[in-house]
């Protein structure tokens, strides 16, 4: 193995313990791995990432080498976030397994230097639960003029446990403790630290406020557990604090176990409930969030919905796939035409679904598109079951003109 | 605790080589003599003992740590001289961990093999810059603190011209006109 690793062929060792046995041959797959990951990006990574998280996590060792040399380039400034992102995938795909790294994040993110805080997170991250014991003491040291550094607190896994604790329906959170964990989670979202050759020059607080107090706000809303008929009064405050990221965050949580449980759609009339309008919402403010919302439009519309009638199941898909036109219309256009395109393909999708979708996509885009975008829809226009039904003889239908209109497109590409 | 039954302990605990994450099931049972004991037989001990060994420190209360801080010292620094390398890595991460939690991030100088790899994936990260893959907590940042964190994003490609709204605007609007006439009759009543 060490010779077919010396001879450069990295990626012929497949087998994972062979490849974990000696640090040198170890340590040049994971060069290779690393770099096929960052070249590859966002699609890489998703596809990758399982067969990576299962060589890194062989051996708390191999754990530990790997995070610790992706956290020294992890601090490069140029393209460092993209490791950065790497050791958190891993620390997920970790956790998934039932391995308890928290001791090594935590090592790894110089919490050493503060050990209440430190024995805080770490009681909580290793036991993935909050308590408000630990929650004070952080409350404490981030209410003082000299506090711990934003980072310590700004770890995705601690944060998902405050959203879980303020927004998920069947929280309970003693309510003389409950103003710390939304100040907890505000700090984390607004404070600006800035530094100098590594020593902290200042801590900007200026939307530690708002965002408590937004916080607030809504938390309450989501916690009183109305229906949308009396939620409809408090649109208007939703849609005001949903501008803040974290908040949008918690509301996307809050809508995902509200419209998943399985009475909710049974209960509600409405064409297009308040739950869904909410997500539109987000989608408008958030790019960074439309990969989640995403991936709760694909579990709705994969819902069975046995209880509901054949007809209403239909519409309540088509306000789905609506849902996803909207997304669509706000950018995230290859991830959305990409879903719809591979529902094709299964067996138990409704055509007419499909051609509803292509239907309200033709009404709302115009040219010049980009060749991805052409390349990933026409076989969806193309495909005569989809789109027979919605053409002309004449050819003025919108099928037919988008066609026309990316023949300029085909030609160049012949 | 004789040195021998020691490595016998060890070994009946540490073992296995299908479960190489089970350091931290020692942690209970250790104390500041059975360090001691364990520095005595450290030499003999099987390579993925020694490292899973090493790993149980990781877990233990930082209290402990604290009072047990020379012996770990000790063991960790026979550990950085053992011929196998992954033995002396571990050991050479660790050194810093019982005096001060942290990990020991300058690694450069000892190992060949990681320096090569550092330098070459620290050009492959520079180089690849411009994948702007985010960290996760950037999702929860206020604009000012992702600005900070994150920096400018480029502009996302626009794959079309948009013609008209989706059907979602006229949803919204109304939406929040419903909206307003309810608060505004809960106001008047």
């Amino acid at each position: 193995v060490k010779l077919i690793s010396d001879a450069g062929y990295q990626g012929e060792i497949t087998s994972v313990s062979t490849a974990c046995h000696q640090i040198e041959v170890f340590s040049r797959v994971l060069r290779t791995s690393i770099t096929s990951l960052l070249e590859g990006g966002e699609e890489a990574v998703k596809k990758n990432l399982p067969e990576f998280t299962k060589m890194v996590c062989h051996g708390e060792h191999t754990y530990l080498y790997s995070q610790v040399l992706m956290h020294i380039l992890a601090n490069e400034p140029r393209g460092g976030s993209n490791i950065r992102r790497l050791c958190q995938e891993l620390q997920n795909g970790a956790k998934d397994r039932g391995l308890d790294v928290t001791p090594i994040t935590l090592a790894l993110s110089g919490a050493a230097a503060y050990p209440r805080a430190c024995s805080a997170l770490s009681s909580m991250l290793s036991r993935h639960a909050l308590n408000p014991a630990d929650i004070s003491i952080l409350f404490n040291m981030y209410s003082e003029m000299n506090p711990p550094p934003v980072d310590l607190i700004r770890v995705p896994a601690f944060l998902d446990l405050l959203i879980e604790a303020l927004f998920r329906p069947t929280s309970r959170i003693n309510p003389e403790h409950k103003a710390k964990y939304v100040y907890v989670l505000a700090y984390a979202a607004s404070v600006v630290e800035t530094y100098k050759k590594g020593v902290r020059k200042n801590i900007d607080r200026g939307e530690l406020k708002p965002t408590t107090q937004a916080l607030e706000r809504v938390q309450v809303l989501c916690a009183e557990n109305k229906s949308s008929s009396e939620l409809i009064a408090d649109v208007s405050t939703l849609f005001l604090n949903i501008k803040f990221p974290v908040i949008a965050f918690g509301v996307l949580k809050w809508v995902d176990y509200t419209v998943t449980d399985t009475s909710y759609f049974k209960l509600n009339t409405d064409h297009t409930p308040l739950h869904l309008v909410l997500i539109d919402e987000i989608v408008t403010n958030h790019h960074l969030l439309h990969l989640k919302a995403l991936e709760l439009l694909v579990k709705l519309f994969e819902s069975q919905f046995e209880e509901l009638d054949v007809l209403v199941r239909l519409e309540l898909k088509k306000t789905v796939l609506d849902r996803m036109v909207h997304l669509f219309s706000r950018g995230f256009v290859l991830p959305v035409v990409t879903y719809v395109k591979n529902c094709v393909d299964k067996p138990d999708t409704d055509i007419s679904l499909v051609r509803h979708f292509v239907t309200e996509i033709l009404d709302i885009i115009a040219p010049p598109y980009t060749p991805e975008f052409v390349h990933l829809f026409l076989p969806l226009i193309e495909n005569k079951a989809i789109t027979g039904s919605i053409r002309t003889d004449d050819g003025s239908d919108p099928v037919s003109e988008f066609i026309g209109n990316i023949q300029g497109l085909r030609d160049c590409q012949n | 605790m004789a040195t021998g039954d020691t490595a016998l302990w060890l070994h009946n605990k540490l073992g296995s080589t299908d479960d190489l994450w089970s350091g931290k099931t020692i942690c209970a049972q250790l104390s500041q003599q059975k360090l001691q004991s364990i520095h005595q037989c450290f030499h003999a001990l099987q390579p993925h003992v020694k490292v899973k060994l090493m790993l149980s420190f990781l877990h233990i209360h930082r209290r402990n740590v604290e009072q047990w801080r020379m012996d770990m010292e000790e063991i960790l620094l026979m550990a950085i001289h053992d011929s196998d390398q992954w033995v002396s890595m571990v050991g050479e991460i660790l050194r810093p961990f019982p005096s001060t939690g942290s990990l020991n991030l300058d690694l450069i100088d000892n190992n060949a093999t990681f320096t090569e790899i550092l330098a070459d994936l620290n050009k492959v990260v520079k180089k690849a810059a411009s994948v702007r893959m985010l960290p996760m907590e950037c999702q929860f940042l206020n604009k000012t603190a992702f600005t900070a964190v994150a920096g400018t994003q480029p502009a996302p490609v626009k794959h079309f011209a948009l013609k008209r709204k989706p059907k979602s605007a006229i949803l919204r609007a109304e939406l929040l006109q419903k909206s307003s006439e309810v608060a505004s009759n809960k106001k008047n009543n």
